[in-house]
């Protein structure tokens, strides 16, 4: 009886198998394909995309569509703007979302556990909600149409994120290494610099790159808030660029490309962290 | 020390002796209070600041007449009343709702699809987690905008493929511009950007899995499907729960995508709440009925948020 099932359940377990990667593949061209045709149409040449020949290999290659991005647009300022802003509000982010979260995960004292949902439920509060009332109050602080704004008004996402996602961290970490570094005399301050802060260093890294990449890609708050054509962050600059007509496409998609790069390097680079950070950040495995 | 006798002599004593003092405070906010107090001060200011004092101030605006530029007018609950009978509102309120549930069925049975393949026994699993994380990490409006040039009517690579490569339609389709396929390009859109947290986060649920469990569920001859529902459903059951109400959050406020792909059109076929809010508010000028608009689903969406803490803090204290 054995004899006769083995063969046809390796044959099973082989379908199954070619079953798996071919729709990990399907998903794979699926997920790959938009990144790889927003490439392909920013080495595109006017004529070659409006004669729809050689669909999907630029000829010839021409860098047109970054030249006239970076000359005739004002695409380099909203780079600058963007570095600015993701850069600005991460710092933010992170120094106060990691001693928040020390302080919600370890420390004893009146109000934690309240503190602790309230930032919970500030991370599951939308923008869509508040994206008016903080425009108001933005604009009464006399902060609409600057940076400065939108580096305030981030962290209302950032910090929430950020505390969350370390709070699960610092739990993980048992509290005997604390305990044993202040009875060798070192204070709480000490016990959480020295030994808690570099042991939660990838948790701390992944935050910063997730913070990074919620700024990097805000675009509901930059909308809103700035007017002025010059300080627009990518997203909204990138946005701007719709205007139906065929000659836009060529320098959209090239700005495309320059806007994802920064994220998807970071991501390449630091993706075990990411990975890890994502699943701590709403869920603890 | 008398201090902990009497709580009225403790409080006259604080001004006099520290050491007491302290004691007593310490007594009183916990042990850890002061750095406590101090590191967790940033995010109170924040939370009262940037969402606490915005959501009140919301409220109160939602029931006034406001323009911007001019003082609001109380006129209480009259931008509720108002928009309950709009037929541009309540059409958004549908599409929001097709929108959501659409979007994150789909999600669900791809994510999940994605997970258990990739806890099966496969080559280079890091490689296609990986990769197939990237949309969730690209900018939401990038992909948006690369979409939104796939979808073109003339020059698009979606009508190219399926008129002229594959042959299956003798002429293109305007994805975008026509009533019967905007609203499920734009669900496609959002699947395609959100399926990977989903696979992402079940995969890690089921690697929590003990594989004992498993090993005894084979013992005992159970097949695939039973495996399934008997030993993964329920090891991952408040992953799943977790992930799906998070989802249905996002996705009922996403933005970005409808914006940059119909801004609600064409003639009003994908409008969604957040979209709708927007060009009540920035369009029309209409500040507080735009906050009514935005602020109507506020009860159903506080039970989500409530429920979906509860699970969130139960998962962590385990």
């Amino acid at each position: 009886m054995g004899r006769g099932r083995m063969p046809s359940k390796t044959a099973l377990a082989r379908l199954q198998g070619a079953v798996s990667y071919a729709f990990l593949l399907g998903l794979l061209l699926v997920v790959i394909f938009p990144f790889y045709w927003m490439t392909v149409t920013s080495l595109k040449s006017e004529d070659q995309m409006r004669s729809l020949v050689s669909m999907f290999w630029p000829s010839p290659f021409v860098t047109d569509n970054y030249r006239h991005l970076l000359q005739k647009t004002d695409f380099a300022a909203w780079f600058g703007n963007s570095v600015f802003v993701a850069v600005s509000s991460t710092f933010l982010a992170t120094a106060i979302g990691t001693i928040g979260a020390y302080s919600l995960a370890r420390l004893k004292f009146l109000g934690r556990g309240f503190m602790a949902s309230a930032t919970l439920i500030t991370y599951l509060v939308p923008p869509s909600i508040l994206f008016i009332p903080l425009y108001a109050q933005i604009r009464n602080l006399g902060l609409a149409d600057s940076l400065t704004g939108l580096i305030a008004a981030y962290p209302s996402f950032t910090v929430p994120f950020v505390t969350w996602l370390l709070m699960g961290y610092f739990e993980s970490i048992p509290e005997e290494l604390e305990e044993a570094a202040m009875i060798d005399g070192a204070t709480r301050f000490g016990a959480f610099w020295r030994v808690v802060l570099p042991l939660s260093a990838p948790g701390v890294l992944a935050a910063a790159l997730y913070a990074f990449t919620q700024a990097w890609n805000e675009f509901l708050y930059a909308l809103v808030f700035i007017t002025d054509v010059k300080l627009r962050t990518l997203p909204v600059g990138l946005s701007t660029f719709i205007t139906g007509d065929v000659y836009g496409w060529g320098f959209l998609m090239a700005g495309a490309v320059l806007t994802t790069l920064p994220v998807i390097a970071a991501y390449m680079y630091l993706q075990k962290y990411m990975v890890e950070g994502l699943t701590a950040g709403s869920v603890k495995g | 020390m008398s201090t902990r006798a009497a709580p009225l002599q403790a409080k006259a004593q604080l001004r006099g002796r520290g050491r007491a003092a302290v004691v007593g405070l310490e007594r009183l906010l916990g042990p850890d209070y002061r750095m406590g107090i101090l590191f967790v001060s940033p995010i109170v200011l924040l939370v009262l600041a940037l969402v606490a004092y915005p959501f009140c101030y919301a409220v109160y605006l939602s029931m006034t007449r406001k323009y911007v530029g001019l003082p609001p007018v109380w006129v209480g609950l009259d931008n509720y009343v108002k928009i309950t009978w709009d037929g541009f509102f309540q059409r958004a309120v549908a599409n929001s709702f097709i929108f959501t549930f659409g979007s994150v069925g789909v999600k669900l049975v791809l994510g999940m699809a994605m997970a258990l393949v990739l806890t099966s026994e496969i080559r280079w699993r890091s490689f296609w987690t990986g990769v197939l994380l990237i949309p969730w990490v690209a900018p939401t409006v990038v992909s948006a905008l690369n979409f939104l040039w796939i979808f073109d009517y003339s020059l698009g690579v979606l009508n190219y493929l399926l008129v002229r490569v594959f042959r299956l339609l003798p002429q293109g389709v305007g994805w975008l511009s026509e009533p019967g396929t905007a609203m499920a390009s734009v669900i496609g859109v959002n699947i395609w950007r959100g399926f990977p947290f989903f696979g992402i986060s079940f995969l890690a649920g089921m690697k929590a899995i003990p594989g004992e469990l498993y090993e005894a569920a084979a013992v005992d001859g159970a097949t695939a499907l039973q495996r399934f529902r008997h030993v993964t459903l329920p090891g991952v059951k408040n992953i799943v729960i977790i992930v799906v109400l998070l989802s249905t959050i996002w996705t009922f406020n996403d933005f970005q995508i409808v914006y940059i792909l119909t801004r609600g059109g064409p003639g009003g076929a994908t409008q969604v709440l957040p979209v709708f809010t927007y060009e009540i508010a920035f369009g029309a000028q209409r500040l507080g009925e735009a906050i009514a608009v935005a602020l109507y689903m506020l009860p159903a969406l506080a039970v989500v948020i409530i429920v979906l803490a509860r699970y969130m803090r139960r998962g962590r204290a385990k």
